[in-house]
């Protein structure tokens, strides 16, 4: 699994030559919160990439952090990431609670939960987010549960990937 | 009391003894004071490179100059080649050998680069991409050497081993000769929108023409001199070049409806451009606000249309350059303007095809004016005459000409990020001019060294272009996530670029960041920038080593930062400091009015309840710790209960007796009511949980959710 998140790293970096700016970017970061049994995760993607993902998929113009903006916005978001975006918490599916978005500078930032979660040993993370709409898109995950820290970059033909804890 | 001190004294007595009888004596360890010197990290200064950090006396650097012919088969896609070098040996070594570089090989059909790279099975992928990696037949890459021979004709020994070749001399190269051999080669170009690179050609199948960006195309010297003895590194794709200075004579052959762009001084201009655009060009030499167009785009459309079978020839000189590139084509749009610098003018050129219009009519040359002001300011004036940026869909720089990103819709609009995103490219790029290109480090081995330092000056001009610009690398805060993410993909700053996992965050991002803090908060802008602009100076034309750039600016700003270079370039640490603990007190004389007692408030919180009679002062003793490796210096900001603030900075080296905690203590007139430790954001403290007292902060996604129920 490591070897392939290294592979990932190298493959991108000489093809994009040596500007070195990510700019299909996504971060999704999983935090296992003990104290309220949950796992919290918070995406960042850059504003006007998704906002051209869903005007092109629902044929809407969101206009986003205008004064025109679509009111209700969030059930496109919802619908986009319950389709995007799976957990799988010791191999069992399991589903999120959307809480909202926030938006800041360039970037909306989703918040996720997922509750009743007593104790995890692996999570299996699968990404499309903007993978249909980006040629090169990526999508970094950032995990921590207790003190372990684990990470992946998932790109249009890895989009899926197991992360596993010590417990 | 003295009942206590006995008690003490037998306690201590007893644990000795105890202590004594379980072993025998505790073992010592060597410094590890996060304060020493950095000497034995450092290589031992020499004649060369002195500990001042500037050249010495006895400093040398070999000077290489090339005589070339080149031909670009467009029909083909090939390029042709016949170079002579001649190398001077101005060390004081005699050299058995020569060793070149043949950056190409690394597309060759036997090249080790795929065979280095570990890889998977996708969870899926596309049909073109399925063709690409598993059905269609390696591109046939790499340099075809025709021949390596002697001015008189004769064969000349050589021994080719990958990127590398080796010219085996029949008597060694004394020191203060020349060497002149001849070199004949073709390859095929790579197209670098569908198999990568940092040179390549571009397909347009609209109108069936190609855009070429041209570098690494000719077998280069490789540098020799006292800190690597040859750099023969081999070249695996990532880290870039070691090169020497020398002078260059080019003709180049292409189409003659083609529009080039080259470093160097075009030599025939009347031959290779119409009277039209010498006359506009001559317009544009004097023109100091707008860009002007030397070739319209109404012009390249019609050019581009049809394809000439005749040929011209282009012929430029650059003298003291450290590698020779060009870019051509149909389609290119031309435009230049004069820029000042220091009363000297220097040419701005952005070389275009209509696909990226109006974004590059609209910034691409005003960015290269702006890169090359700023850098001036805060280093040495541009000592070239020109700089060109061209729409090569990638970033990739080379001396006085780099090749950026970023295209307008097919519509012509183009937002925001496209934009900013072009902008901060091409003044990274065009920026290089100045680190590899003329402060000439070794970026096969230390990638920071150029792209770092060329990070850091990056925001500044940045900031120069548009004072609002959206800044995405170099602030503390920016690169947080990196620092504080999994320790066992980060490796330290001073790292071969081969080997680091985060390239970007790496040899960019981090040293960039650390600039910036040594800017901004240890040095001051005063101090940082002369020592700075010292160490352009100083290695300038010449090839500085990481020590020369660490020596040089200490000695340049009289102070000692060993212990940032060591922590923030030689480790992986993170800055986190926090407030453990906060005691308070208020002062009373005490019963015998021989002195003042200082008493204890135990309560909750920092609000203290004295009694009428106090001293009129507040005491506070703060515990810092520091859970981070980094040693940084505590910037606390103090909240009174007037509302008023006051910022205090203790010094890194308050951390030089105990890394681990510091206690200080406070004295005010008025109550303190709260502590933020880097309440701006400057030290990139990785958790800001631990950061304020009384402690009210919450992680983002906490504060988000209490957002949502109010």
């Amino acid at each position: 699994m490591k070897l392939k998140k290294y592979f990932l790293l190298l493959l991108i970096i000489p093809l994009l030559s040596f500007s070195v700016h990510k700019y299909y970017l996504s971060l999704t970061q999983v935090n296992y919160k003990e104290t309220s049994k949950s796992v919290q995760i918070i995406i960042n993607v850059f504003m006007d990439d998704i906002e051209t993902a869903l005007n092109k998929d629902h044929n809407i113009d969101l206009q986003l952090s205008t004064k025109k903006e679509l009111k209700n916005n969030d059930i496109y978001f919802e619908n986009y990431l319950r389709n995007a975006l799976q957990f799988k918490i010791n191999n069992t599916s399991r589903a999120f609670h959307y809480v909202g978005k926030e938006y800041e500078g360039d970037l909306v930032y989703f918040y996720l939960e997922i509750e009743n979660v007593s104790k995890i040993s692996s999570i299996e993370v699968t990404n499309k987010i903007l993978l249909k709409h980006f040629d090169k898109q990526e999508n970094l995950i950032k995990s921590k549960v207790g003190t372990t820290n684990k990470s992946v970059l998932l790109s249009k033909e890895y989009y899926k990937e197991t992360l596993t804890y010590k417990n | 009391m003295k009942k206590i001190e006995l008690l003490l004294l037998s306690i201590v007595f007893i644990t000795s003894v105890n202590f004594a009888q379980n072993s025998k004596t505790k073992a010592g360890h060597t410094n590890q004071n996060k304060f020493k010197q950095l000497k034995e990290l450092l290589p031992t200064p020499n004649l060369q490179r002195t500990a001042s950090g500037a050249p010495g006396l006895k400093y040398t650097q070999q000077k290489v100059d090339y005589t070339m012919d080149i031909i670009l088969d467009d029909t083909n896609t090939r390029i042709y080649g016949n170079e002579t070098i001649t190398y001077h040996n101005n060390s004081d070594d005699s050299l058995a050998y020569l060793w070149v570089q043949l950056d190409q090989n690394m597309r060759a059909a036997d090249s080790k680069t795929p065979d280095i790279q570990s890889n998977s099975i996708p969870n899926s992928t596309s049909e073109k991409r399925f063709k690409k990696s598993y059905i269609d037949a390696a591109f046939d890459g790499g340099f075809k050497i025709e021949s390596v021979k002697n001015l008189d004709g004769t064969n000349l020994s050589h021994t080719v081993n990958q990127t590398m070749m080796r010219i085996n001399l029949d008597t060694p190269l004394a020191s203060g000769e020349k060497f002149q051999f001849k070199i004949k080669w073709w390859y095929n170009i790579n197209n670098h929108r569908t198999d990568g690179g940092r040179s390549g050609y571009e397909h347009f199948s609209k109108d069936g023409n190609n855009n070429y960006v041209i570098a690494q195309f000719y077998p280069r010297m490789c540098v020799y001199d006292n800190v690597e003895g040859w750099q023969n590194d081999q070249f695996w794709g990532r880290s870039e070049f070691a090169l020497e200075f020398g002078d260059f004579s080019v003709n180049i052959t292409t189409p003659e409806d083609h529009m080039l762009g080259a470093t160097g001084i075009l030599k025939n201009e009347v031959e290779v451009l119409s009277r039209k655009e010498l006359k506009r060009l001559e317009k544009a030499r004097t023109t100091f606000d707008n860009p002007v167009l030397i070739r319209t785009q109404d012009e390249a459309e019609k050019i581009e249309k049809s394809k000439s079978k005749k040929t011209k020839t282009w012929k430029f000189y650059a003298e003291n350059v450290r590698d020779y590139a060009f870019a051509t084509s149909r389609k290119f749009i031309w435009d230049a303007m004069a820029v000042d610098i220091n009363g000297k003018t220097v040419m701005a050129y952005s070389l275009y095809s209509k696909e990226a219009n109006p974004l590059y009519g609209d910034h691409s040359t005003r960015a290269v004016a702006q890169t090359l002001k700023t850098y001036s300011k805060y280093t040495f004036d541009y000592p070239y005459h020109k700089a060109i940026s061209v729409d090569g869909q990638m970033g990739m720089e080379y001396p006085q000409i780099c090749f950026n990103p970023g295209r307008p819709d097919a519509d012509g609009t183009y937002s925001d990020k496209i934009k900013y995103r072009m902008i901060k490219v091409t003044i990274h790029e065009v920026g290089h001019n100045f680190f590899p290109m003329i402060v000439n480090s070794d970026e096969r081995q230390w990638t920071w060294m150029d792209e770092g330092l060329n990070s850091y000056m990056e925001m500044l001009a940045e900031l120069d272009y548009d004072k609002d610009f959206p800044i995405t690398r170099g602030y503390p805060k920016n690169i947080v996530k990196y620092m504080a993410g999994d320790q066992s993909t980060i490796a330290p700053i001073m790292s071969k670029g081969d080997h680091v996992y985060e390239f970007g965050n790496n040899a960019y991002g981090k040293p960039a960041t650390a600039l910036w803090i040594l800017r901004e908060t240890i040095m001051g802008k005063e101090l940082f920038d002369h020592a700075f602009r010292t160490y352009s100076q100083r290695w300038m034309f010449k090839h500085p080593s990481p020590a020369d750039f660490f020596r040089t600016m200490e000695d340049a700003s009289g102070i000692d930062l060993d212990w940032f270079w060591r922590g923030w370039f030689f480790t992986t640490d993170v800055t986190d400091i926090g407030i453990e603990g906060v005691r308070k007190f208020y002062a009373t004389n005490n019963a015998s009015k021989e002195g003042i007692d200082f008493i204890e408030d135990n309560s909750e919180g920092l609000n203290i309840t004295k009694p009428t009679s106090a001293k009129s002062k507040y005491f506070y003793e703060i515990t810092f710790n520091k859970p981070g490796g980094l040693v940084m210096p505590i910037i606390v900001e103090y909240t009174y209960d007037d509302g008023s603030k006051e910022k205090k900075t203790y010094p890194a080296q308050i951390w030089r007796y105990n890394d681990k905690k510091v206690t200080k203590a406070v004295h005010s007139d008025k109550q303190i009511t709260k502590i933020v430790i880097d309440p701006d954001l400057e030290t990139a403290d990785v958790d800001l949980s631990n950061n304020s007292f009384p402690n009210t902060n919450k992680d983002q996604f906490s504060k988000f959710k209490t957002k949502m129920k109010n």
